[in-house]
């Protein structure tokens, strides 16, 4: 993760001849659709069907069924085959309609740390009053194990994408596929729902770093502790306060809304700084950063990060943690990844 | 699940695996009837095998075993059949290869491949027999065989009752495109390679030879040969003679057909004929019975000088044809000297006594024929003769016997002796085998005749009318002739369970009664399905204005039944769609945020109407009034108490409002 190579967009797929290829013409098939956004209806104009291997060898077996009841002017073997001549054809839409109207949705994605399979979670729903079975969803070239579904339930689906170096991911394109019932046929639907994977560095622990760097920074300080001891003072609720900071006490007492207001003397941001960390690896002082902004997370502190030509904080809570390690997960890369 | 850790199979699979295990022996099964017990045998012992690698979690044998396993079995049903071509062998070849299949399963593939050739067995099932019977038995296989295929790529252990729902269901929706293939799929007449039929089965039934005891013989047999149809009201039964052999030739002992006789034409059908089509079981042989006396024959067959009906191919399999009868009087036809000389030709030595008996009558009567016929009859009716199931063996002279000592016989003893004494009078004579009597089958409207109800008659020559029917048996039983078998059987005790009448028990009666369904079970599907041939479909396609011989007809109707189908199934669909459960005012909504969506106005999931109103204002002013009327009617719809004349003023607003704001 620290080789040098960092451009997301490059796909292990899209390496070979074939690959681009077949880029190419999925891109041309799924040009009219718009992007999904975060939900997708999986509509009539999107569902695309074609036989698998083993619809091509029953459709074999047939013709020799066939030519056997030919000769031997069999009518009994003429009726299965047709039968199962039915079967088959009855297969596309049976297939067909295990995929239609169903909803996809993308659920907020876990972060994940480089090294860690992010997991790319999305809903599926039924509404059409059906049990679906056997569907698979994939990403990139990672699928999900087949999920079901029960009339009018809903079902999230997980795909553990592969590890990758810390980054912002938009996975172009999910296939939503399906061969329930035969195996026959297999039906399946371009989504391109907005998925975004964001990957962090991998944190790297270093406890010593922490107070030499307060000490050589006058603007930092070192991680105070004494918060607990202090009586908080209590004021007002202005809109923009942590709901976390709510003094649930004394609204109970009083019914109005009072928060907890911490910015005492000596509670003053820690400042975690790029030139904290001294070594020539930007990605080593990622790291070591990332794991500085968790562990101040972990003390309950307001803390800020300071990278180069940018600043974030100083601020506490988890909206604010994950502020601050979207910036080093994209420090340095350009901008967003292409969809 | 340790098992799997030997094969590639995820549970779900795995009970795919088990439901194919189930499935194999069920399609197999109908074969253990016709293969070698050694084929069977093999099919067994590989399932069992398969059942006890899962049961100890063994290994699957190795692939040097698999391949000395496929070598032995070719080698052995090669020197079976001498082939592994054709129905028999071919089949034979196609269950070992099943039966191996099973012991290399490894993953989902190998029992998909192992589910396609089940299907196949099946099929086979029907080179060997196509009774309803079978086929019901093979549609239970096929829906195993089918929730099986469901199971495998189900993605998880499906409930078994939706399995089985699935796989009924599948089958249920195949029918009206198995329906319209099986009418319109062009057919080619006859086998394109091979002979459809390899293996000799003894023939049951009437034979080319007849000799004393041997119809009393079939009495026994209850097994249908003939069901009939008649176009109008079925004929009383003493006229209905089904004329199978004509026997001319007699040694002494037996008569044999005389099967070189010249070909005629048929005279055709006239009126106050009886149409009729009748449906052969197999006979092996090429003989057709027809009602007496043939007037109109089925297309595929010759009319012979002596009224004998041939058809061009051995019937092997069951066979329907249709002909015309004229009940009265036979199609006049000159004796030829030679068919003279034949039909009185008497060996030397046979029946001394019968001669001179005959003589005597010759004597008294002079040139009257017709009186010395009947002093044949009247012998047999006054003298004490037994019409008997059970007649005695006889020594001597066979004819002599019967006539003077034992005086106990079946029909043949009196078709013969009669045939004998008006030959031996000077009057040309043969003996006639066929089918009389037969049971009326109400359920099915139709005439069953049995292997029982074969009978022998009498034709004589009368130098005014030409070959004339005496049947001795109606003089000696009439009930024989008028009602049956039973008429005259049904009390006795010795008769066989299905002639008597009364003092069964109710068990024998039950499975008579089965028998009986059976019988017009078999007769309905006989006519319905294994009774269509290229005839039946050039008939069914020129109904249509179709040529069937032609390609250009076969694709437009196949093109206009697939087609049909195609948008009935689309009506289908399009009725049981959902229905839109969206409340009006709602729909209004979504329909007004597509309109506008063209302008990048399109609601957002969180707005009101109101704010979506107030925003869309901002943009489009000019559509101020019809929005603020749309919101209001909307917010009073969806949340104010409303009486049923405020609820329609609404309404009216809402879509005016709508159809105002128009983008």
């Amino acid at each position: 993760m620290r080789s040098g190579k960092l451009n997301p967009a490059r796909d292990p797929g899209l390496r070979t001849r074939w690959g681009r290829l077949r880029e190419d013409f999925v891109r041309w098939v799924t040009r009219r659709h718009q992007a999904d956004g975060r939900r997708a209806r999986v509509t009539r104009d999107r569902v695309y069907i074609l036989p698998t291997r083993q619809g091509y060898m029953l459709l074999l077996i047939l013709l020799v069924m066939l030519l056997g009841s030919i000769n031997y002017s069999n009518n009994m073997a003429f009726l299965l085959t047709f039968l199962i001549v039915g079967i088959g054809h009855n297969a596309m839409w049976y297939t067909h309609r295990n995929l239609l109207g169903l909803k996809v949705t993308v659920l907020p994605v876990k972060p994940a740390f480089a090294g860690a399979p992010p997991v790319l979670a999305l809903r599926l729903e039924e509404t059409d009053g059906r049990p679906r079975e056997a569907l698979r969803l994939a990403a990139g070239e990672q699928e999900s194990p087949p999920a079901f579904l029960e009339p009018g339930a809903s079902v999230d689906v997980a795909i553990a994408l592969k590890p990758r170096p810390r980054g912002i991911y938009h996975l172009p394109r999910q296939r939503l596929s399906t061969r329930y019932p035969l195996g026959l046929l297999e039906a399946w639907t371009w989504l391109t729902l907005d998925t975004e994977v964001v990957v962090y560095p991998v944190p790297f622990p270093v406890a010593s770093v922490l107070p030499a760097a307060a000490d050589g920074d006058g603007e930092a300080a070192a991680v105070p502790n004494a918060r607990d001891a202090l009586p908080d003072e209590i004021r007002d609720y202005r809109p923009g306060d942590s709901p976390n900071r709510i003094a649930w006490k004394t609204v109970a007492r009083t019914g109005r809304l009072f928060v907890r207001d911490s910015a005492g003397g000596d509670a003053a941001p820690t400042w975690l700084d790029w030139d904290t960390v001294q070594d020539p690896d930007p990605e080593y002082r990622l790291s070591v950063l990332c794991h500085l902004v968790l562990e101040a997370n972990a003390a309950g502190q307001p803390f800020g990060l300071r990278l180069p030509g940018q600043r974030v904080g100083p601020d506490a809570g988890p909206e604010h943690l994950g502020r601050c390690l979207r910036a080093l997960a994209l420090f340095g890369l350009p901008g967003r990844s292409p969809a | 699940m340790a098992l799997l850790t030997r094969t590639r199979v995820h549970p779900p699979e795995l009970l795919g695996l088990w439901l194919l295990l189930a499935a194999v022996p069920v399609a197999a099964l109908p074969h253990a009837w016709e293969q070698p017990p050694w084929v069977f045998a093999v099919l067994m012992a590989a399932w069992l095998w398969r059942v006890i690698i899962h049961a100890t979690n063994a290994r699957l044998p190795a692939r040097w075993v698999m391949v000395l396993l496929v070598l032995a079995g070719g080698t052995l049903t090669f020197a079976e059949f001498g082939t592994v071509f054709g129905q028999q062998a071919g089949t034979a070849l196609l269950l070992v290869m099943v039966a191996l299949k099973l012991l290399e399963i490894r993953s989902q593939r190998d029992i998909v491949v192992s589910l396609f050739l089940s299907y196949f067995v099946v099929v086979t099932t029907y080179f060997f027999n196509q009774s309803i019977l079978i086929a019901a038995y093979s549609l239970l296989s096929a829906w195993l065989i089918t929730a099986a295929l469901i199971q495998v790529h189900g993605g998880r252990v499906l409930p078994l009752g939706r399995l089985a729902r699935s796989s009924g269901l599948m089958m249920v929706h195949a029918l009206p495109i198995m329906l319209i293939l099986f009418l319109v799929f062009p057919r080619i007449p006859g086998p394109i390679w091979g002979s459809p039929h390899e293996d000799p089965i003894g023939q049951t039934g009437l034979s080319d030879r007849l000799e004393f005891g041997d119809i009393a013989q079939l009495l026994e047999n209850e097994a249908t040969a003939l069901r009939v149809r008649f176009e109008g009201p079925a004929p009383p039964s003493s006229q209905q003679y089904w004329r199978a052999l004509v026997m001319t030739d007699f040694d002494g002992r037996g008569w044999r057909v005389d099967r070189s006789r010249p070909e005629i034409p048929a005279d055709g059908d006239g009126p106050g004929d009886v149409a009729y089509t009748a449906t052969l079981e197999p006979t092996r042989a090429h003989y057709l019975p027809v009602l007496d006396f043939p007037v109109g024959i089925p297309d595929q067959a010759r009319l012979l000088d002596n009224l004998q009906v041939l058809a061009s191919r051995r019937v092997d399999s069951r066979l329907q044809y249709a002909g015309h009868a004229r009940l009265d009087a036979p199609p006049a036809w000159p004796l030829s000297a030679d068919e003279r000389t034949r039909a009185l030709a008497l060996p030397a030595t046979a029946a001394p006594r019968a001669r001179v008996q005959a003589g005597l009558w010759r004597a008294a009567h002079g040139d009257d024929d017709t009186a010395i016929v009947q002093e044949a009859l009247q012998l047999f009716a006054g003298e004490p003769f037994r019409y008997t199931l059970r007649p005695p063996l006889l020594g001597g002279d066979r004819t002599d016997a019967f006539l003077f000592e034992t005086r106990a016989g079946y029909c043949e003893h009196y078709a013969s002796t009669l045939a004998v004494l008006m030959r031996a009078a000077g009057i040309p004579a043969r003996v006639i085998t066929g089918y009389q009597g037969g049971q009326w089958m109400d359920a099915g409207n139709y005439l069953r005749l049995r292997q029982a109800d074969a009978h022998a008659w009498t034709e004589v020559w009368m130098e005014d009318q030409g070959w004339v029917r005496v049947d001795p048996t109606a003089a000696i039983a009439p009930e024989r002739i008028e009602t049956g078998l039973s008429g005259w059987f049904g009390e006795d005790i010795d008769a066989p369970a299905f002639l008597r009448r009364s003092g069964l028990p109710w068990t024998v009666q039950w499975r008579l009664r089965i028998s009986d369904w059976h019988d017009v079970a078999t007769f309905r599907w006989e006519s319905l399905v294994l009774a269509f041939d290229p005839e039946r479909q050039r008939e069914l396609f020129a109904r249509f204005g179709l040529d069937a011989t032609d390609w250009r007809g076969v694709l437009i109707a196949l093109a206009v039944s697939l087609g049909g189908l195609g948008l009935l199934a689309g009506l289908i669909a399009l009725l049981r769609r959902p229905r839109d459960r969206r409340d009006p005012a709602q729909r209004a909504l979504d329909r007004l945020s597509r309109r506008l969506r063209r302008n990048g106005l399109a609601r957002e999931p969180h707005e009101t109407a109101t704010a979506y109103a107030t925003r869309v204002r901002a943009a489009r002013p000019e559509l101020a009034d019809p929005l603020a009327d749309f919101a209001q009617a909307y917010t009073h719809l969806r949340y104010a108490d409303l009486d049923a004349q405020e609820r329609e003023q609404f309404q009216q607003q809402l879509w005016r409002a709508l159809g105002a704001a128009k983008g």
